[in-house]
């Protein structure tokens, strides 16, 4: 009998070195319709949540940001705004077709300059210590195989004072809202990725996911014990949604 | 900046952030059709304006940015790099009134201002001139014909509706005072009005002269004189 190491696949148990083969191959799936799908299943809340996370960054011109699971560059696109000539954005993403999808979003909408395509493994950034002074991760923490080494990993490439922002679905706090969300989850959402990706396992994926990742508490003591100050959290649409904030000290 | 954090408000931030993002949207759009304001607010870069409404409690921050507006709901100034340039309290009401008037002035304003008043006085210079093209909404929407007929359509109703409400009144104001004398005509009025003045005028001389006759007629003053 073989001793693997296992790792969660939505509600699947699967080998630790097959889990991000298999993340790769939903989001290869999903890249082309993933705004059009964000913005079906959020109603276009989602656009709120980003808001309000880049309002929380308190990105400055000049400064380096760092947006890991950037995907299709909603977050890159006003972080390049807001940085301007002197700054610089990086567009990290492990996946090669979101990253496509976003590069060339980027340049239809004139993001040029101090802009830069990155793709990269958030356990292992390939950047130097204390790089950057922000660093954002919206819905994308929950898709990676070691939680504490990416948070490990950021850590060492922000500047000190620099904030790490992680946007990621997360358990509502009550419990009607619960079974609303969880009746949409599992029964419409796969409806609508197969209608309009042709893919109902991807979404469904995406649905057993949320409900696998860490909960608010859980994944700020996950942020403390990997070195993170000032640590807090904001729910945002009853907790379906939160943002961690956490500081290098 | 405000925190809402797990021990902190309970105004769920998706809420507030779609109250914001609506209104610059709507501000954006209406500028849009202003380029003399756009131009007037891209001088005011860099620039923020803090508004704390204490009734309801909440806050916001305005800044530009090219020649858009932002409204947002926070304002983190990591490393102290920046921070509000002006900050204005008070209750919403009041603050909305200073917003939609040209007051020069904030005394009985019930609004506070804390740094720069120019910033303030600026601002509500460029908003309070904002002039929007209408027909050029109405030409991108409808196409340039349709949407200049449409728009002189409009300016004729609009100017027919004026003419109507200003004779309307007139009418009225001369059937009130004219036909059932109910009330009193201009003339009048200012007759009247004249006849008060010069009474209080009287009254105050009648006053002071009363006085200076008191005070002559005082044990202590018989002597002196």
């Amino acid at each position: 009998m073989t001793d693997k190491k296992t790792t969660h696949f939505g509600y699947e148990q699967v080998a630790v070195e097959e889990k991000a083969g298999r993340v790769a191959d939903v989001f290869h799936s999903v890249a082309a319709k993933y705004d059009v799908m964000n913005d079906l299943m959020s109603a276009g809340v989602h656009r709120l949540w980003k808001r309000f996370t880049i309002e929380l960054s308190g990105v400055r011109p000049g400064n380096k940001v760092l947006d890991i699971a950037g995907g299709t560059g909603d977050l890159s696109y006003k972080f390049s705004k807001l940085v301007g000539a002197d700054g610089l954005v990086v567009l990290a993403d492990i996946n090669d077709s979101m990253l496509k999808v976003g590069r060339d979003r980027l340049l239809d909408r004139g993001v040029a300059g101090n802009l830069v395509v990155s793709q990269a493994d958030a356990q292992y950034l390939p950047y130097e210590d204390n790089t950057f002074d922000c660093i954002t991760i919206a819905f994308g923490l929950r898709n990676v195989t070691d939680k504490d080494l990416a948070l490990r990993s950021m850590l060492r490439v922000l500047k000190p004072g620099g904030r790490l922002l992680v946007l990621e679905f997360s358990k509502p706090q009550s419990s009607v809202l619960e079974k609303v969300y969880d009746a949409y989850s599992f029964k419409v959402l796969p409806l609508i990725g197969k209608a309009i990706t042709q893919d109902a396992d991807s979404y469904r994926y995406l649905a057993e996911s949320i409900r696998m990742h860490p909960d608010q508490q859980t994944l700020k003591d996950m942020m403390t014990d990997a070195g993170f100050a000032e640590t807090k959290f904001y729910n945002m649409t009853g907790g379906i949604v939160a943002l961690h904030k956490g500081v290098k000290p | 900046m405000s925190d809402n954090t797990e021990q902190g408000r309970t105004i769920d931030p998706t809420l507030s952030t779609a109250a914001l993002a609506g209104l610059e949207a709507t501000i954006n759009k209406a500028l849009q059709y202003d380029p003399g304001t756009r131009a007037a607010l891209k001088k005011l870069q860099g620039q923020v304006l803090a508004v704390q409404s204490t009734a309801p409690a909440f806050t916001f921050y305005l800044q530009t940015c090219d020649d858009d507006l932002e409204v947002l709901r926070l304002f983190s100034d990591h490393g102290q790099q920046c921070s509000p340039s002006t900050h204005l309290r008070g209750p919403l009401t009041a603050i909305a009134t200073l917003a939609v008037t040209d007051n020069t002035t904030l005394a009985n304003s019930g609004v506070e201002v804390m740094g720069s008043t120019a910033l303030l006085s600026d601002l509500q210079k460029a908003l309070g001139q904002v002039d929007i093209d209408w027909e050029d909404a109405l030409n991108q929407l409808l196409g340039e014909l349709p949407g200049h007929q449409t728009a002189e359509h409009i300016r004729k109703v609009a100017r027919w509706t004026q003419q109507r409400a200003s004779s309307g009144q007139r009418l009225l104001s001369e059937f009130l005072t004219e036909e059932l004398k109910s009330l009193p005509s201009k003339p009048e009025l200012k007759r009247f009005y004249n006849a008060v003045d010069d009474a209080r005028m009287q009254l105050d001389r009648l006053e002071q002269k009363l006085e200076k006759a008191i005070k002559k007629i005082q044990p202590g003053n018989l002597n002196s004189d």
